[in-house]
C-alpha cells in the first residue's frame, strides 16, 4: 500500500511540475465597445492578466477595472462608480478550452472556451469563440463576446454623464509567453 | 488506508485546481489617488485638481451682492452679478491651461496649471503638488487710460493638497498678487502692489455625488485698506456631466489675486454673498 501512495504522489509531482505548455501575460489588450448614437466610445485596459494550460485546457484571465480609460476623466470616474470598482474590482474568466487545438500548427485556429465570467460581483456560465495561435514567441489569443450589463446587475444611474449601450462588446488581445516549468 | 489515500489525492486534486487559478492582484496599488476635489475650483480658490489630457471644462461662475441689503435686494441678488466665464483644457493629465473673462473690470485672465507631484495611495508621494500662474487683463474702457502693462494683474501658488482619506482632502496653497496699478480710493488708503496670502481648503465629502466644502484665502503681511480675508463655505453636487457649487462667499471676486487685494465683506462678521458655479467637462479626444 505505502508503494502505491508513493507512486501515486510521484505521479501527482511530476504532473505538477511538467508545465511546459502554459503560457501567460500580464500585458494583454481589452477593450469594449458601447454603441449609442452620438454617445459610442470605447475603453481600453493593457493589463489584462492571462494564463492558459494546453495540457490541463485551462484558461484563466482577469482584468483590474480601474486601468480601464475611456478617454475622458469623467466618463471614467462614472464607468467606475457604475462597476463599483472599489467594492469589485476584477473582471474575471476561469473556464476550460473545449474545442481542439494543434499546439504543432502555426495556423490560427478557432477556439471555443467555456467556463465563468465574473464581473460585479455575479457569475455567469458563458461560452466564448475565439482564436489561438501558435507563435515563436509564444501563444496569441483573441476572443470577444457580447455582454449585457443586466446580465450583471451593472445599472448605469439615470443621471450619468454618459449615454451606455446595454449590450457591450468586449474583445481581448494578447499575446502569452511560455512560462518555464 | 483508504480514507488517507482519498485524503491525499483530494488534497493534490483542490492544489492543482488552485494553483491553476491565478491570484488576483491589483495593477498599479500605489497609483495617483483621484478626485482630491471635485473640480478645479472650490468657489474661487484654485484646486490640486486638475482636468485629464483632452478634457474641456466649461465654467460658469457667479456671484451677487450682500446678504445684509435683506429683503430689500432679495438678500443681494437684485445687486446684480459678478460673472467669470472660464475655459480650462487639459494637455496633459498634468497640464492645463485657461482662460477666463470676469464682467468686473471686464478682466479677461490666462492660466496655467502644472502637476510637480500627485499623492499615491500607498503614500509613496503622500502629497499632491501644483503650481499655478495666472495673468490677468483690465479691458473695460475706463481702463484705456492706462497702458497695456499697467492695466495687467497676476498671480503665482503652490497648491499643496492631502487626499486624507475617501471623504476628507484638504489643501495649503501660499500665493502672492501682484497688480502693476492699484488706485487710491480714500486719501489715506494704504496701498501694495504685491500682496501674499496663504490660502486653505477643504472637501468632505457626503457621498460620491455630494461634499461640503469650504476656503479660507487670509492675506499674510502687508494688507491694503480696508480689505478682509475672503472666505466661502460651498455645498458641491455632481449631477450628469454637470458640478454645480453653490456657495456663501465674502469676496466679490473669482481670481486669487482679486480675493486678496478686493474683498471687503468680512465673513465671519457675518456678512456674505450668495454665489453659484456650473461646471462642465467635456472629452474632446
Amino acid at each position: 500500500m505505502k508503494k502505491i501512495i508513493f507512486t501515486t504522489v510521484l505521479c501527482l509531482f511530476i504532473s505538477s511540475l511538467g508545465h511546459s505548455q502554459s503560457f501567460k501575460t500580464e500585458e494583454g489588450k481589452a477593450t469594449f465597445y458601447s454603441k449609442v448614437p452620438l454617445h459610442s466610445f470605447e475603453g481600453n485596459s493593457e493589463n489584462l492578466v492571462g494564463f492558459i494550460d494546453l495540457d490541463e485546457k485551462t484558461v484563466d484571465f482577469y482584468i483590474d477595472l480601474e486601468t480601464l480609460d475611456t478617454g475622458n476623466g469623467k466618463r471614467d470616474k462614472d464607468m467606475k462608480l457604475t462597476l463599483e470598482t472599489k467594492k469589485y474590482p476584477f473582471a474575471e474568466f476561469f473556464g476550460k478550452l473545449v474545442s481542439d487545438f494543434d499546439p504543432e500548427s502555426s495556423a490560427i485556429q478557432d477556439v471555443t472556451v467555456r467556463g465563468t465570467f465574473k464581473i460585479h460581483g455575479v457569475e455567469k456560465e458563458i461560452e466564448v469563440e475565439g482564436t489561438l495561435q501558435m507563435k515563436d514567441n509564444g501563444l496569441h489569443v483573441t476572443a470577444g463576446w457580447i455582454l449585457s450589463l443586466l446580465d450583471y446587475k451593472i445599472e448605469p444611474p439615470q443621471i450619468l454623464f454618459i449615454k451606455v449601450d446595454k449590450e457591450q462588446e468586449i474583445k481581448i488581445d494578447a499575446l502569452l509567453k511560455p512560462v518555464d516549468g | 488506508m483508504r480514507k488517507s489515500i482519498a485524503t491525499l489525492l483530494f488534497s493534490f486534486f483542490m492544489t492543482s485546481l488552485v494553483s491553476a487559478q491565478l491570484e488576483r492582484k491589483r495593477a498599479n496599488p500605489d497609483g495617483p489617488v483621484a478626485e482630491t476635489f471635485l473640480t478645479k475650483n472650490i468657489a474661487g480658490l484654485g484646486t490640486v485638481q486638475l482636468l485629464g489630457k483632452g478634457d474641456l471644462n466649461s465654467m460658469i461662475q457667479h456671484n451677487f451682492g450682500d446678504v445684509r441689503g435683506g429683503i430689500e435686494t432679495f438678500f443681494g441678488v437684485d445687486e446684480g452679478a459678478n460673472v467669470r466665464i472660464a475655459f480650462g483644457y487639459g494637455l496633459t493629465d498634468d497640464l492645463n491651461i485657461g482662460i477666463g473673462r470676469t464682467s468686473r473690470e471686464d478682466n479677461i485672465d490666462f492660466s496655467i496649471d502644472y502637476r510637480i507631484l500627485h499623492q499615491t495611495k500607498l503614500d509613496r508621494i503622500p502629497v499632491s503638488v501644483v503650481l499655478k500662474g495666472n495673468t490677468g487683463i483690465r479691458t473695460q474702457k475706463e481702463s484705456f487710460g492706462l497702458t497695456f502693462q499697467e492695466r495687467l494683474n497676476y498671480l503665482g501658488s503652490v497648491m499643496i493638497a492631502r487626499k486624507f482619506s475617501d471623504n476628507f482632502s484638504f489643501q495649503v496653497s501660499p500665493m502672492v498678487s501682484h497688480f502693476n496699478t492699484v488706485v487710491k480710493t480714500k486719501p489715506d488708503s494704504e496701498l501694495y502692489n504685491t500682496v501674499y496670502g496663504l490660502g486653505f481648503a477643504g472637501r468632505f465629502k457626503i457621498n460620491e455625488r455630494k461634499s461640503i466644502s469650504f476656503e479660507y484665502l487670509p492675506v499674510i503681511g502687508d494688507k491694503i485698506t480696508d480689505t478682509k480675508n475672503h472666505a466661502a463655505l460651498v455645498y458641491e453636487l455632481e449631477t450628469g456631466g454637470h458640478v454645480f457649487q453653490m456657495f456663501f462667499m465674502s469676496g466679490r471676486w473669482f481670481t486669487e489675486q482679486h480675493l486678496l487685494t478686493r474683498t471687503e465683506t468680512d465673513f465671519f462678521e457675518p456678512n456674505f454673498r450668495f454665489g453659484f458655479n456650473v461646471n462642465r467637462v467635456f472629452g474632446l479626444l
